[in-house]
């Protein structure tokens, strides 16, 4: 290890020597001031260039080429960045011209749009136009509205059930599919292809399923003539069942990767003392792949989560249910498709985006205690 | 720690994109594309687009652009959207990416008040003196409607006549009731399933219930300008205790005598195929289905005998008598588009050539006077004795607060037909929902 830091040492040394005396031939050759007036001039000119667009763009000009004179402005800029005479900073520069472009598209796609969000979730925004600020209004008439409490914990329970649910079916479909069966390649994908189809297409598979086989069965058999889909408990249901079908074979995709990294000198040995197959599992498969459990056991919270396609297209959030007091309509909608109504149905853009704002924090609460809780088990590990 | 804290903040960052995802646009892409946009539209020659929300018709209005184009030089760009489509929340997002379209579709007063002042006045149009049905925000005309819709009970004319009910009899709740019970005993000869095909199913349906069937209470036999009930509800959400309880009791009697196979889980495909088939005697929809019946479902109206279709009034009150007809949505003209090529295709499209297509292919109902054409549908001539005898409302349920069919009554329409609710605990709830329906 020590050497490989060595070796790398010496080669930037060497790095830093060449550019040490390719500068010192430079200023020999050019003198130090007209070398930096020919970094200045294009940075210069660069920065005027980029803000010239700028200021264009928001002030709405109709001329055409601002977008190129953006780009050129910022290539003139970065061209003069690199060809400023330094060397404390060289390094540094280079870094920062090779995270530019990256850097950008992140700030465009997430950064800004992240911030306007935020804005936006404080005005009364329709999609089209805001006429004034609310302050903090959505945010308090979020809380104080029943249906958007209700599907608060709704998704709650949803997640719970499924995290443990998806966990237990996905884990022992891996333990049969790593089973010395026949046809184990069959089942393995079998139980995988349901992950392939779409959660849109995939509910209204269901949906026909539950509206006219099961329907035509609980009719013969209890004379219940109205599907599962049209009670929130058994919607509920409904979706809970057509998401692990859906998820629990991706787990079990996972859980068989960890299975089988389990060392069989191990399970050998447990073998030779006599350890039975049920031993086995707990004893040495369970804590083996600990790590993997973490894992799928966030997956399955996240995904659930933001659970939204299956939803939309199963119940589209129907079903009445009784909470507070008060006569819901909204028994199956969960939070991710409480927030799209509210924004798109509703027509109420900027309550919806105050929503999308406490999801996003409830979101990475979740987020950064996995990553804590991962990082402490693999400290364990 | 420092590869903790960096690990942290990334996932925080992950989970940004998320809420990221929810606000479509930044200041700078939107410009970026207004001028490109400028710039293009100057180099290919005259070009205007349309956004159509029924896309049952697509190709009979690409038709009609074609035949426009020959005409005029003026390209019109047809894109229709439709089948579960948000159209609003699309035009929104064309809006900010500063991709609008010369005209589009608006459904109502909400879709109205949404582009206020981004809409061209066309009251100095030529066709405004030619219909009473342009939508229009006091003065100023900013809706072009393109074909007339009606909601009454629709009836097969062969059965009833088979079953010696005169449609003409039905002038109240008791003489619905008496039709509706000689109906159901005589259903086995007459090959009924049953007597009406009317169903509550909340997810893909609430429009039905929610919409078209609540409209009777707004406006079944009023004048075309009485707004009464819709003022009301648009105050806070107030409903009329006596005409709601009438019109409760209606509905309770559809519950009674529908299919019980379509009454909660049921789908459109099947309630208008079954009606096509001669399976049900009454059906509670609208004027629509005629071209359904005569397209996806011909061979079973054929097989059917053809039957004579009509409609009457939904008369939950002695003496309602009209039913509702209006336009369903119109089209309106975005002001910072090309205005003038907008326009001049619009008063194209009230010309005798445009209207033949119009009424003869894409099956819509004229709403201009001018017009000499009679569509095919089963339901024009009803439509038109309707309206000659003078005997329609409007439909101010399209006036309705946003998202108050979808979201909280069509669930409360379902939960009374599926039997978990009675007649007074529905009226109570349907209260209690439209309250925090406006007040939210």
């Amino acid at each position: 290890m020590k050497s490989l830091f060595q070796a790398d040492n010496r080669v930037r040394d060497e790095h830093d020597n060449d550019s040490l005396t390719s500068g010192a031939q430079t200023i020999a050759h050019t003198g130090p001031f007209t070398d930096r007036a020919i970094s200045l001039i294009p940075l210069i000119a660069g920065l005027a260039v980029t803000f010239a667009a700028l200021i264009l763009d928001f002030t709405g000009s109709k001329l055409s080429f601002r977008g190129g004179l953006l780009i050129a402005g910022v290539i003139l800029f970065f061209i003069g960045l690199y060809l400023y005479p330094t060397k404390k900073h060289h390094r540094a520069i280079v870094n920062i011209i090779f995270l530019f472009p990256l850097l950008f598209c992140f700030v465009v796609t997430v950064i800004i749009p992240f911030g306007l969000g935020l804005f936006y979730s404080t005005t009364d925004w329709n999609g089209i136009r805001m006429t004034k600020f609310t302050g903090l209004g959505n945010y308090i008439t979020m809380f104080k509205e029943q249906s958007f409490l209700w599907s608060l914990v709704l998704t709650v329970l949803f997640v719970i059930v499924n995290m443990v649910l998806v966990n237990v079916i996905g884990l022992s479909l891996a333990v049969l599919c790593t089973s010395k069966m026949k046809s184990v390649g069959f089942f393995r994908a079998s139980f995988f292809i349901p992950n392939l189809i779409g959660g849109i297409v995939l509910g209204y598979i269901w949906q026909f399923i539950f509206n006219n086989v099961v329907l035509k069965w609980t009719f013969e058999t209890f004379g219940y003539n109205s599907s599962m889909l049209s009670k929130y408990n058994t919607g509920f249901l409904a979706i809970i069942i057509v998401y692990i079908w859906q998820y629990a074979g991706y787990i079990m995709m996972i859980y068989i990767t960890g299975l089988t990294t389990v060392p069989s000198d191990v399970i050998e040995a447990s073998a030779i003392d006599g350890a039975t197959a049920v031993q086995t599992f707990f004893r040495i498969k369970l804590p083996m792949i600990a790590s993997t459990i973490t894992v799928c056991t966030f997956l399955t919270l996240q995904s659930a989560f933001k659970q939204f396609d299956v939803n939309m297209a199963l119940t589209n959030g129907t079903g009445s249910v009784t909470f507070l007091g008060q006569y819901l309509s909204n028994g199956t909608q969960m939070l991710a498709l409480n927030i799209y109504n509210t924004a798109i149905t509703k027509n109420n853009y900027s309550m919806g985006q105050a929503k999308a704002v406490l999801f996003f924090i409830i979101l990475s609460i979740v987020s950064m205690l996995q990553v804590h809780i991962s990082n402490k088990r693999e400290v364990e590990m | 720690m420092r590869a903790k804290v960096v690990s942290a903040v990334m996932a925080c960052l992950m989970a940004s994109s998320l809420v990221a995802c929810g606000s479509s646009s930044t200041e700078t892409t939107a410009a970026g594309t207004s001028a490109a946009k400028e710039s293009g539209g100057a180099s290919s020659g005259k070009s205007i687009r349309l956004v159509n929300g029924k896309i049952e018709v697509d190709s009979q209005l690409k038709k009609l652009a074609e035949m426009y184009e020959k005409e005029s030089g003026v390209h019109v760009e047809i894109e229709s959207m439709g089948g579960g489509v948000d159209i609003q929340g699309e035009l929104k997002a064309y809006y900010q990416s500063d991709n609008m379209p010369d005209i589009f579709v608006c459904g109502g007063a909400a879709d109205f008040d949404n582009w206020d002042g981004l809409l061209q006045d066309m009251s100095d149009q030529a066709w405004t003196s030619d219909t009473e049905a342009a939508y229009k925000d006091g003065d100023s005309v900013i809706g072009f409607p393109y074909t007339t819709e009606a909601v009454g009970l629709a009836y097969n004319a062969d059965i009833l006549e088979k079953a010696g009910v005169d449609p003409k009899s039905i002038t109240g709740p008791e003489s619905m009731k008496k039709a509706f019970e000689t109906l159901d005993s005589k259903k086995d000869e007459l090959g009924l399933t049953a007597v009406i095909g009317y169903f509550a199913e909340p997810v893909n349906l609430y429009w039905s219930t929610g919409n078209h069937l609540f409209a009777n209470y707004l406006d079944s036999g009023l004048a075309r300008d009485d707004s009464t009930y819709i003022d009301m509800l648009n105050d806070g959400g107030k409903i009329d205790d006596n005409r709601f309880a009438d019109f409760a009791t209606m509905v309770e009697l559809f519950n009674k005598y529908s299919d019980p196979q379509l009454l909660v889980s049921g789908t459109y495909d099947q309630q208008i195929l079954n009606f096509a088939s001669g399976k049900y005697a009454f059906v509670t929809q609208g004027s629509w289905i005629g071209a359904t019946m005569t397209g996806d479902d011909a061979e079973a109206y054929k097989s059917a005998g053809n039957f004579k279709c009509g409609m009457i009034p939904y008369a939950f009150e002695e003496g309602i008598d009209t039913i509702l007809t209006n336009s369903p949505s119109w089209w309106a003209v975005y002001k910072d588009g090309d205005v003038q090529d907008a326009e001049a295709f619009l008063q194209w499209l009230t010309t005798a050539p445009a209207q033949e297509v119009l009424v003869n292919e894409a099956g819509f109902i004229s709403p201009y006077k001018s017009c000499t054409y009679v569509a095919s549908d089963p339901f024009a001539a009803t439509i038109s004795d309707y309206t000659a005898a003078g005997k329609t409302s409007a439909w101010h349920w399209l006036n309705m607060k946003d998202g108050y069919a979808q979201n909280y009554t069509g669930q409360v329409f379902a939960d009374f037909a599926a039997g978990s609710m009675d007649k007074d605990t529905f009226i109570s709830t349907f209260k209690q929902v439209t309250a925090s329906a406006y007040a939210g």
